[in-house]
């Protein structure tokens, strides 16, 4: 994915250290997703059902929720921060999403209205995180307990509403033989790493969060990709918890919890680094769904929850030992 | 404690009074515990037992096992790392608790003993993890703490079971008449710490914490302090889920979930920096304190249960600006 360009070939020598960055990157993506094709592969042992095309589909569909949060969780981490709002963001966008659905209007007004609502809301992060000069940790968790708490009060504890058509026809919907939400993650991963790994914009995230000092003497006004990043991050939640809305048919209060901290370990586990400047969309989504397929194939074990929960713990840390950059430079160097 | 050094440093000229002041000040525990006198001046205005014996215990029971997962975590935090194996630990010493019963002193003894071990042996692995086989701690201790949760499960699927009647009656207690035992088991870990600050190994983790090529290049063992960091953390971890046991008196396996959030919420709200190297475990404690008593004065405040998390966040949020403020102030006021 992160291919060199063909000037590199005629740079001068000095550069070498940054292609070698860039592949080892590469190296790591791949291992990624070698890693994912061998568990979906290896699932074939634990159960006939597995290793087919159908559960590469359903992995997907699981998967499409992860990969949507983590792309902004991977932002704001890309400029040093981290968003712990996204839980509350992710129940905002669904319970809005129902309970406006019907008395907005048209949908196509609904959806766009709700995005923006979370930008805003994201957008309010990034204030008290750079002028207010509040922790990221801080500013976004007590932003995700007011949020939670306002749905709250505004549901008064029950959700009600149906999902919007757009987004039951995107989760349960197919076109021709291939399911609409696989062909939507396809077009959303290529938008997402286009936008961080090939545009101007990304690059001023990666140099804001490689050192952010820096950046604000080569002339980037810091402020703004911080706040996209955080805007974003928003808006991905949200987003993600409408098509959550549309594959449940329904929202609840607690929907986001758990696409909290799988969003955190999808960017670390691909290798990003959790103090910014460093990381890859390519190898986030791959992380999204290596997680995602422990999930189902654990759960297919037949053991005890307890069990299948050590189990997943133990195979995020051997993950983890795995992918080890250092580890991945040392086999590149032995060659 | 550099930034008190360089806090003092800067403010040599001024007497010595106004330079404790103002160190107590700019020491992040000064402005927390400035925020718990307001919020427990408001609480025994609205509700009057809050100045009885037992209205003292109870503020010291509920806050008592935060404030040790916090003390714990701000260890971490302080040499740079993020530690969630918190609610992990906490899960899985109450669940131990609540199933293997053991009565008396003696079997509280040895109760408190295998918490610690369990906590220690876990921070023992995150130490190594994260120190020797260099993983990023927030993604290691995610990692453990998943592990911790699961073996909770596999001990006890479901909440029950008892904690032995020696350890919740007497762990919740008051001695003298008026002093919690909770409240006398958290400051003597204050004390500790107050010991452990003058130690080689504390400087190490703050040095550690503020820039680990520098302190490694001045020839401290940066992995001794980290495992030192993440093995005292666990050491605390299971003295909270100890504490907690005696307080809930039952078992559940998901017991440390709220713990996960609210630890770093403490040690936030205690002036701990999230970047390492500055702040102090005491302040980490008060931070723990003061969250558990504004969900009190929330509460006595008739402030409606849908809502108390605005109000939570809202004063998370100004504690944190009001502190930086005061920092600035002082800061300002000791250079001129």
């Amino acid at each position: 994915m992160t291919s060199t360009r063909p000037s590199a070939a005629l740079q001068a020598p000095a550069d070498t250290r940054r292609i070698g960055r860039i592949r080892s990157e590469t190296i790591s993506t791949a291992a990624i997703f070698v890693l994912t094709i061998i568990l979906i592969l290896a699932s074939r042992f634990v159960s006939p059902a597995l290793g087919s095309w159908d559960q590469v589909d359903t992995i997907i569909t699981l998967a499409s929720f992860l990969i949507v949060v983590a792309f902004g969780q991977g932002l704001v981490i890309l400029v040093g921060g981290l968003d712990l709002s996204i839980a509350s963001m992710i129940t905002l966008g669904g319970v809005l999403s129902t309970t406006w659905n019907g008395s907005f209007g048209s949908e196509w007004a609904l959806i766009p209205a709700v995005l923006v609502i979370c930008a805003c809301i994201g957008a309010l992060n990034a204030v008290g995180v750079i002028w207010l000069n509040i922790p990221p940790f801080i500013m976004t968790m007590a932003m995700g307990i007011i949020v939670a708490s306002a749905a709250l009060g505004y549901t008064s504890g029950t959700p009600r509403g149906a999902a919007p058509d757009a987004f039951l026809a995107l989760m349960k919907g197919s076109i021709g033989s291939l399911s609409a939400v696989l062909i939507f993650v396809l077009v959303f991963v290529l938008l997402a790493w286009t936008l961080q790994s090939a545009t101007a914009f990304g690059r001023r995230l990666y140099a804001v969060g490689a050192n952010r000092e820096a950046a604000r003497i080569a002339g980037v006004a810091t402020w703004r990709p911080i706040m996209a990043a955080y805007a974003i991050s928003a808006a991905c939640a949200g987003f993600a918890g409408m098509m959550l809305v549309g594959y449940a048919n329904g929202a609840t209060l607690r929907m986001g919890d758990s696409y909290l901290l799988p969003s955190i370990a999808s960017v670390v586990i691909g290798g990003s680094s959790i103090l910014g400047g460093r990381g890859s969309f390519a190898a986030t989504v791959g992380g999204a769904i290596l997680l995602t397929t422990l999930g189902t194939v654990i759960s297919a074990l037949g053991m005890d929850q307890g069990w299948r929960t050590v189990i997943e713990g133990a195979i995020i840390v051997g993950a983890l030992l795995l992918l080890r950059e250092d580890l991945i430079v040392k086999l590149r160097s032995a060659r | 404690m550099s930034a008190n050094a360089d806090a003092a440093a800067a403010s040599a000229p001024g007497s010595n009074l106004s330079l404790a002041f103002r160190r107590g000040l700019t020491d992040g525990a000064g402005v927390v515990a400035i925020l718990y006198v307001i919020l427990f001046t408001l609480y025994a205005l609205w509700d009057r037992s809050a100045l009885t014996a037992s209205g003292v215990t109870n503020l010291s029971n509920n806050a008592a096992p935060l404030a040790l997962a916090a003390a714990g975590e701000s260890l971490v935090v302080i040499s740079k790392g993020f530690d969630l194996s918190v609610s992990g630990v906490v899960s899985l010493s109450n669940v131990l608790m609540a199933t293997y019963p053991l009565e008396g002193p003696g079997g509280a003894l040895v109760s408190l003993m295998i918490c610690l071990a369990v906590g220690g042996a876990i921070g023992a692995i995150n130490g190594v993890l994260v120190a020797i086989l260099r993983l990023q701690s927030i993604a290691a201790t995610l990692g453990t703490m998943i592990m911790c949760q699961g073996l909770a499960l596999v001990i006890m699927d479901a909440p029950g079971g008892t904690v032995a009647d020696w350890v919740s009656y007497t762990l919740t207690d008051v001695i003298f008449g008026v002093i919690p035992i909770s409240g006398l088991i958290v400051l003597a870990v204050i004390a500790l710490w107050l010991v452990f600050r003058r130690t080689d190994t504390c400087i190490a983790l703050f040095a550690v914490g503020a820039d680990e090529t520098a302190a490694s290049l001045s020839g401290i063992s940066v992995v001794r302090a980290r495992v030192t960091a993440f093995v005292g953390a666990g050491l605390l971890y299971g003295l909270a889920g100890f504490m907690l046991s005696a307080q809930t008196a039952t078992g559940n396996p998901t017991a440390g979930t709220p713990f996960l959030m609210l630890t770093f919420a403490a040690v936030a709200l205690g002036g701990v920096s999230l970047t390492g190297g500055r702040g102090s475990l005491v302040g980490a404690v008060i931070g723990a304190a003061t969250l558990m008593l504004l969900q009190k004065v929330l509460f006595s405040g008739g402030v409606s249960s849908f809502y108390t998390g605005i109000f939570q966040g809202a004063v998370m949020v100004l504690a944190i600006v009001f502190g930086s403020l005061i920092l600035r102030l002082a800061s300002t006021g000791a250079r001129a």
